[in-house]
């Protein structure tokens, strides 16, 4: 009888950066016309780049940033978010979100995430207090929060919303890009997104020209012309030379994003038969989530990824342990049971690689592998 | 005769080749955040700079930011720092929580050690000077005055790469010491990029978590942090063009030489001692009627720049602050007076010649 450890050799990995610029000399050629013009900060390829991306989304402005972490940031500093403030977002989420609160000097305030692993709207308003300034959701995983609800709710609240969207490029409610919800959204460009660049790259879309202008002048020490600086503020420039690679690479954008959901439906249609001993979250068929992670729970969480990665899958943990549990949260005074879901996933989860340049033998092995483990 | 400020067609007919080669072995490895390449560009810099810590970040206004963080520098705190320099120095201070305080400045534009005394407060916690144009502050007796105090330093040396002063290298008296690889830089990347170097391991220690989340692993947060990582990809190319950065100094100091030797009795230049190797990232005269001298070489195909007409003192962002003119008399004479010429180099001797003539036609 065939089992995977006859075939020890088919590594699936996890970065697929070697297969994606496989075909690096198109880019090198228009790096070597940007080296050339030594237009290396905030220049063309990188205005193009926020028209394009905010076109894609249907957006009206983007502001190209140093990173997911300071387009996030950026986005509070915009609403004047500081010291005294509190912030409220997902306790399941990538170390950024609170970072990126926390560094503006407020306090975040973690509410629990739902079956989805998006935040669960129903305990919101539970963590509001009157030092609560703004919510930030984030489309965990590529899945889209729960953002009608969120908006009505904020709307009663009287908060201004920013969405975390870097982990969910064109993800969508309804067709409504995830990121066109709130007052803006922060995308990263990381080299392990879906839209990537050659290193740390990220962008704010945003409806309002005010918000826009404010972004501008915080990503750029507060230079409203090169001798007058109206506020003291950041460096957080996206590069013009990631900006080269995101419009290279923005055109496949939907290749990218519509392979990465057959991917996962591939995987979806596997796993879902192993009843009983795989869960996987609900799907909506009104919610585009694109799958920057493929994320499922099982309970022996430890042994199957031991297992898979014995036979060559690279499969990883986002993340065992949640942020409020972390020595970085130690002042919040949380303790095991303030956010029973976010815990119970943390245990259970496991996700496997889903990106565009999978191959079919190497979706059949991942599948193959998870079924052995359970027969 | 055309004499552009900066030459990037100059810099890049040299490497042609070489550097989208760098590009090509980079790009092919598949990693490009942090990994081998920042570690090696890490350890040729401190090297460089005689530490035994260098950090990559994201550009040098973070390593301002986060040196400050990383040294102890609280909110509520003071930095006294000069304000004559780039709106980063005292931003990054503003940006740490803390209140930039500022000192005048000596008449070769770097901070004035014997006004420090005056500046100082009870929440005073560190000085931050300025190297500014590439030469090295009177380190000695800034550092003196801060040990007597149990203050700490960190120099802003972004515009200083290579220099040295008494021979020791700018970045080595401080605490702490932040350089910038902004592309107009002497030694520069293709975007935004920048370092600290330090000899204290737990400064260097911290640095590596602020940079990178508060991340002591993947699955461990230690304290809420940035991202402001130096890009793979950046340090590959400041690696490559770190061979050549004896080189462009020396070119920087030959040109800075031409101008002494023939705008000697003309304008005011900077002077250079010996035992020093100012860096020349900036060459600034001081001049009369500057604007007028700015036009005048316009005209003549010279681009110039003023490295900055508006003292930050003066700037709205520091209204706050209640700055005002008449503040720091010798910074405000400098910014009606300064004008940096073209220094780069790939000057042509041709092009030196031809600035120099101009400023005297101008002056004759």
């Amino acid at each position: 009888m065939k089992t995977a450890a006859d075939k020890p050799f088919l590594k699936v990995r996890y970065s697929y950066l070697e297969r994606q610029f496989a075909e690096i000399d198109p880019i090198l050629e228009q790096i070597r016309a940007l080296v050339k013009s030594g237009d290396f900060t905030l220049g063309k390829p990188v205005v193009e780049f926020e028209e394009r991306f905010a076109s894609l989304l249907g957006a009206k402005y983007g502001v190209g940033v140093g990173s997911g972490t300071d387009a996030l940031f950026l986005s509070l500093k915009a609403l004047g978010i500081g010291p005294g403030d509190e912030v409220i977002t997902a306790a399941n989420t990538f170390v950024a979100t609170a970072g990126a609160i926390e560094t503006t000097g407020a306090k975040v305030v973690f509410v629990d995430c739902d079956e989805k692993s998006v935040i669960d709207v129903s305990k919101i308003e539970a963590a509001v207090t009157p030092r609560t300034k703004a919510l930030l959701p984030v489309h965990w995983a590529g899945q889209p929060a729960a953002m009608p609800k969120i908006m009505e709710l904020a709307g009663r609240l009287g908060l201004p919303v920013v969405e975390d969207a870097c982990q969910a490029i064109d993800a969508a409610i309804d067709g409504k890009r995830c990121g066109t919800f709130g007052i803006s959204g922060g995308f990263s460009l990381h080299p392990l997104k879906n839209l990537n660049v050659w290193g740390d790259g990220g962008v704010i879309i945003t409806d309002s020209e005010k918000t826009r202008d404010t972004l501008r002048l915080l990503r750029n020490h507060g230079m409203s012309t090169r001798d007058t600086y109206a506020f003291y503020a950041f460096n957080s420039r996206l590069d013009s030379l990631q900006a080269v690679v995101g419009n290279h690479l923005i055109k496949d954008t939907q290749w990218i994003t519509d392979t990465r959901i057959k991917n996962a439906q591939r995987l979806d249609a596997a796993l879902s038969k192993l009843t009983g001993k795989v869960t996987l979250s609900p799907r909506s068929p009104r919610e585009r989530h694109v799958y920057h992670l493929y994320q499922f729970f099982v309970e022996d969480r430890d042994a199957l990824l031991a297992f898979l990665k014995a036979r060559g899958v690279d499969a990883k943990v986002h993340y065992p342990v949640p942020l409020p549990f972390q020595p970085a949260s130690k002042h919040l005074g949380h303790k095991p049971g303030d956010f029973p879901v976010t815990e119970s996933q943390a245990r259970r989860t496991i996700t496997l690689p889903v990106h565009q340049h999978l191959t079919e033998a190497e979706l059949a092995h991942m599948i193959f592998c998870v079924e052995d483990f359970y027969s | 005769m055309k004499v552009p400020y900066v030459d990037f067609s100059g810099q890049y007919a040299a490497e042609r080749g070489g550097l989208l080669r760098e590009l090509d072995r980079v790009m092919g490895q598949g990693e490009y955040i942090l990994g081998r390449d920042v570690e090696d560009f890490e350890k040729k810099f401190a090297r460089l700079c005689r530490v035994r810590h260098a950090v990559g970040v994201a550009n040098a206004t973070d390593a301002l930011t986060l040196a400050l963080k990383a040294v102890g520098v609280r909110p509520g705190d003071e930095v006294i720092t000069a304000p004559n320099s780039f709106i980063a120095s005292a931003g990054a201070i503003a940006q740490a929580g803390a209140i930039p305080v500022f000192v005048d400045v000596k008449p070769d534009q770097l901070m004035d050690p014997s006004k420090l005394q005056r500046a100082l407060t009870r929440r005073t916690k560190a000085i931050l000077p300025v190297h500014l144009t590439g030469k090295v502050c009177d380190m000695e007796a800034i550092v003196r005055f801060a040990r007597r105090r149990k203050l700490k330093v960190v120099e802003d040396a972004a515009q200083a790469v290579g220099a040295l002063r008494g021979g020791r290298a700018a970045g080595s008296f401080g605490d702490a010491a932040c350089f910038s690889f902004h592309p107009l830089k002497n030694l520069n990347a293709a975007g935004d990029a920048g370092a600290v170097v330090t000899n204290d391991a737990a400064v260097a220690e911290k640095l590596r978590l602020l940079r990178n989340h508060g991340l002591v692993s993947r699955n461990e947060v230690a304290f809420w942090g940035y991202n402001s990582r130096l890009d793979t990809l950046q340090a590959a190319i400041l690696g490559y063009r770190l061979k050549g950065l004896a080189g462009v100094t020396a070119a920087r100091r030959r040109n800075a030489a031409a101008y002494r030797k023939g705008l000697a009795g003309v304008v005011e230049c900077p002077s250079d001692e010996k035992g020093s190797r100012d860096a020349y990232h900036l060459f600034v005269i001081q001049a009369d009627r500057r604007d007028d001298l700015r036009a005048f070489l316009k005209a003549r195909g010279i681009s110039t720049a003023v490295h900055y007409p508006t003292p930050i003192h003066l700037q709205p962002a520091a209204r706050s602050l209640g700055g005002k003119a008449g503040d720091f008399p010798e910074c405000e004479r400098q910014s009606r007076r300064i004008l940096s010429l073209p220094i780069h180099q790939y000057l042509q001797p041709r092009q030196l010649a031809h600035v120099i003539a101009s400023i005297k036609e101008f002056y004759r």
